[in-house]
């Protein structure tokens, strides 16, 4: 792979670069230029996909188009700007490569065709290049879509012939070009649904944008191998998010605020930084920056000793990340729950969820309603029907997960006007291992009867203390002792709740099985529960063992064998 | 007339089936570690497999360049192909089919680039009904009538190991705003017209292999069968011994290409079939 000429970065180089008419030759360096800059930033583009298997990556796509547009120029000796022009186009035409490229492609030939004939490139050339480029594009396409790179390659055109009104040059048309186009990326999701769904902006449009900005970059001497590192308002950092993505090893956080010295140069700054450590985020307000930065515990004084070579330290703030996770998971289980959406004619499950832990669990895998209850709490009929009257659609599945509750589950049924079924689970495993098997598209009575017979493929164990004493099923128990239920049946009670689970999963053959899942209560620590499972790995070292937060009251473990 | 049929390598035919139909496969590409890799040729499946756990990126793919397909439906024209039928993996997955489409104008009416809507052996067995029925002389239109028909009774439907490549690879929509699991759980997808549906999920891979059987048998007559899988040859080998089918010809076990296993991950298995 071959490396543009770098600019050095100097003022007179810039100068220079931008008194000089385009020509081949300059025309070749600004080709080069934007496959550099898309090739530093293809992951970013990458990142982006919507769509699935097999191929969407679009960064890596473009850029092997680019670059096989600039092998064509690369060992040129010409200077007409017209010639080169069709040189790179029919390069990216023999590279395209995916969608993203053949209209990336399309865009070429539409900038060549408008310079043919003109040996540098002016302003209103320029202009015009981008305009034919702009339609070259939009007829290559039977239904052109709004929301991707032909809308931003359409704000180009248009931002540039708008330029016009105020300079003929070249370079400062090109200014105004990236500027547009990336206000342009960043409104993609507005016009494209499935962008807005996945929070993401369209990713052609993007790499379009990178193009165009390398070549600026170029033009002003600015680097081109350092990938984008972004700065946010400090008002915007999220120190929530960060945290999602802590690092084995990165023990410590780091945040600095400081003001520089000097105008801080980003690219070095950034890089310095990731040298120790990750999860970098910078933040500037009123010539004020805050640095964020996850390090390893040996390394947590580095990040604040370099910054104090850059300006002046004005706060510095240490925490232990382990400590902070522990803290933010309490606080994640109190944030409103995501539930599945539910378009109109589509199958929605309502399930009964016996705390906190098992609603995220129940939303998680596609319920669309959860109504509290239990054990405990059995939710009225009117809870259950509150819950999918109000749904967009008139195709409900109800999943009770306790005896208790089916009555009342059935009753809502017959008040509503909509095409409802109980799945009569009686135990939380049970509803969740009919939900797996939900297909909202699917026809209702196939996935109800699918669904139902979902709910003998697991074997559910009950944890809990006994409040009273009582001989039952022949088991008998004392007060304060803890009792196990193997799908509703008391089958033991024992002193201690080791005992008791490993005596659950012996008479429940666990050993025929694959997995044993364990929710954990409200009334048990998480550590108590890890130390718990561990033992029960060790009992049953070929079994999967999962241990999730279920927040029951009463119950210290709800456990699935499956 | 004699007719050429082009696809690419996600289509997963077996070599002895590409030989035998003169099929022409053109590689998809493989990015791995930083370095371009055409699907088939420079690695095999099974090397693949095993060296993508230790990598730290997962692998990309590319769409091979219009150029490919331009010297490939050169080179058929002046071996003297009077027709081209170049069929793709679905144009809703991949830009291979709009890469070849654009390579294929040069050449007017003589190559048809069709969209197959399918993946694997479900694009591989509207490729071999169409090399049979150019095989059998039928004229152009018919082939193309053929296809249509077969492409209707395609079903491919797969068992994920896991939710994770998926997820990372790009985003199908259900993966991350209906099932975002928290348990561990191993999606069952179907890809129907380019889509790719979720068809449930199974927690444990002894259950979703018996499921798995079961949507085999309540697909009613088959007239085609290929077990698909990445990487998981001896569950895919068992599965086809337990199933009691009736089929002409017997089933193939295809170790689909690291095109699609990159997105899927390893240990996938499932089925690509063509209904009576």
């Amino acid at each position: 792979m071959t490396m543009p000429p770098q600019p050095e970065g100097s003022p007179e180089f810039v100068e220079k670069i931008r008194q000089q008419p385009i020509d081949g030759l300059a025309l070749k360096n600004l080709a080069a230029a934007a496959l550099t800059w898309l090739r530093t930033n293809h992951e970013i583009v990458n990142a982006l996909n919507v769509f699935p298997v097999p191929d969407g990556d679009t960064g890596t796509n473009m850029v092997l188009t680019m670059q096989s547009a600039y092998d064509e120029i690369e060992n040129s000796p010409e200077d007409h700007a017209g010639r080169v022009a069709n040189d790179l186009a029919q390069g990216a035409l023999m590279g395209a490569r995916g969608n993203s490229g053949v209209i990336l492609s399309q865009l070429w030939r539409g900038f060549a065709r408008a310079l043919d004939g003109h040996d540098v490139i002016e302003g209103q050339t320029l202009a015009e290049a981008f305009a034919v480029a702009r339609d070259t594009a939009y007829k290559g396409v039977v239904r052109p879509v709004e929301g991707t790179i032909l809308t931003v390659a359409k704000d180009v055109a248009a931002a540039a012939e708008a330029a016009l009104d105020k300079t003929q040059d070249p370079f400062e048309i090109l200014d105004i070009v990236v500027e547009a186009a990336e206000a342009s990326v960043e409104h993609t999701p507005e016009l494209l649904d499935v962008l807005k769904e996945a929070g993401v902006v369209d990713s052609g449009g993007k790499g379009l944008y990178f193009i165009l900005e390398g070549m600026l970059r170029f033009s002003k001497g600015m680097s081109l191998d350092t990938a984008v590192a972004t700065v946010q308002p400090l008002s915007a950092i999220n120190f929530d998010d960060a945290m999602q993505t802590v690092e084995p090893g990165q023990d410590y956080e780091v945040v600095v605020d400081f003001r520089p010295n000097e105008p801080l140069v980003l690219e070095k700054f950034y890089t310095d930084l990731e040298e120790m450590g990750t999860s970098i985020q910078i933040g500037e307000g009123d010539g004020m920056y805050r640095m964020h930065i996850h390090v390893p515990t040996e390394k947590r004084y580095e990040p604040i000793d370099y910054t104090m070579t850059l300006g002046t330290i004005t706060k510095v703030h240490i925490e232990n990340l382990l400590a902070q996770m522990d803290e933010l998971e309490r606080e994640h289980q109190e944030q409103p729950l995501k539930l599945a959406p539910v378009e109109p004619g589509q199958i929605a499950v309502v399930t009964v969820a016996p705390g906190p832990g098992f609603a995220n669990v129940f939303a998680s895998l596609g319920a669309a309603a959860i109504v509290e209850g239990g054990q405990t709490m059995n939710p009225s009929t009117q809870d259950i029907l509150h819950s999918f009257e109000n749904l967009p659609t008139d195709k409900v599945i109800i999943l009770p997960n306790n005896k208790n509750i089916i009555l009342a589950a059935e009753a809502a049924t017959e008040v509503t006007v909509k095409q409802t079924a109980v799945i009569p689970s009686r135990t939380v495993p049970q509803g969740l291992s009919a939900l797996l098997r939900l297909i909202p598209d699917g026809d209702f009575d196939n996935v109800v009867k699918d669904m139902t017979s979902a709910l003998e493929d697991v074997q559910t164990g009950e944890i809990t203390t006994a409040t009273r004493s009582v001989e039952i099923d022949g088991v008998n128990v004392r007060e304060g002792e803890i009792i196990v239920l193997h799908n509703g049946q008391l089958i033991l009670s024992s002193h201690n709740l080791r005992d008791a689970c490993l005596q659950f999963l012996e008479k429940a053959d666990a050993d025929d099985y694959e997995l044993i899942t364990m929710f954990y209560g409200a009334d048990i620590q998480k550590v108590d529960a890890f130390r718990i499972a561990d033992m029960i790995r060790e009992a049953y070292p070929e079994h999967e063992i999962e241990v999730q937060d279920g927040g029951q009251p009463h119950y210290q473990f709800i456990m699935s064998i499956e | 007339m004699k007719i050429a049929i082009v696809t690419d390598s996600t289509a997963d035919i077996p070599p002895d089936l590409v030989e035998q139909h003169h099929i022409e496969v053109v590689p998809a590409i493989i990015v791995m570690e930083g370095k371009s890799i055409q699907d088939g040729k420079d690695i095999s499946r099974h090397e693949f497999y095993e060296k993508m756990p230790t990598l730290e990126t997962l692998p990309t793919t590319a769409t091979p360049s219009s150029g490919t397909f331009h010297s490939v439906y050169e080179r058929l024209i002046q071996g003297g192909a009077q027709a081209i039928l170049s069929l793709h993996v679905a144009s809703r997955l991949s830009g291979i089919y709009n890469t070849a489409k654009l390579a294929g104008k040069a050449f007017g009416e003589r190559v048809h680039v069709f969209d197959s809507g399918s993946i694997s052996m479900g694009l591989g067995f509207q490729v071999i009904a169409a090399a049979e029925a150019a095989a059998q002389g039928l004229s152009l239109e018919k082939i193309s009538q053929h296809i249509r028909t077969i492409r209707k009774k395609i079903r491919v439907i797969a068992m994920l190991d896991t939710l994770e490549n998926i997820r990372r690879s790009g985003r199908v929509s259900w993966t991350t705003a209906r099932i975002g699991s928290l348990l561990r759980i191993k999606p069952f997808m179907e890809i129907l017209d380019g889509n790719v549906l979720n068809l449930g999920q199974a927690r444990t891979r002894r259950k979703g292999i018996e499921h798995l059987k079961n949507i085999i048998y309540e697909l009613g007559g088959l007239e085609r069968l290929a077990i698909i899988h990445s990487n998981a040859e001896a569950d895919a080998r068992q599965m086809l011994a337990d199933l009691k089918l009736d089929l002409p010809d017997a089933p193939r076990v295809v170790n689909v290409t690291p095109v699609i296993g990159t997105h899927v991950g390893p240990n996938g298995l499932g089925f690509a079939a063509v209904l009576k």
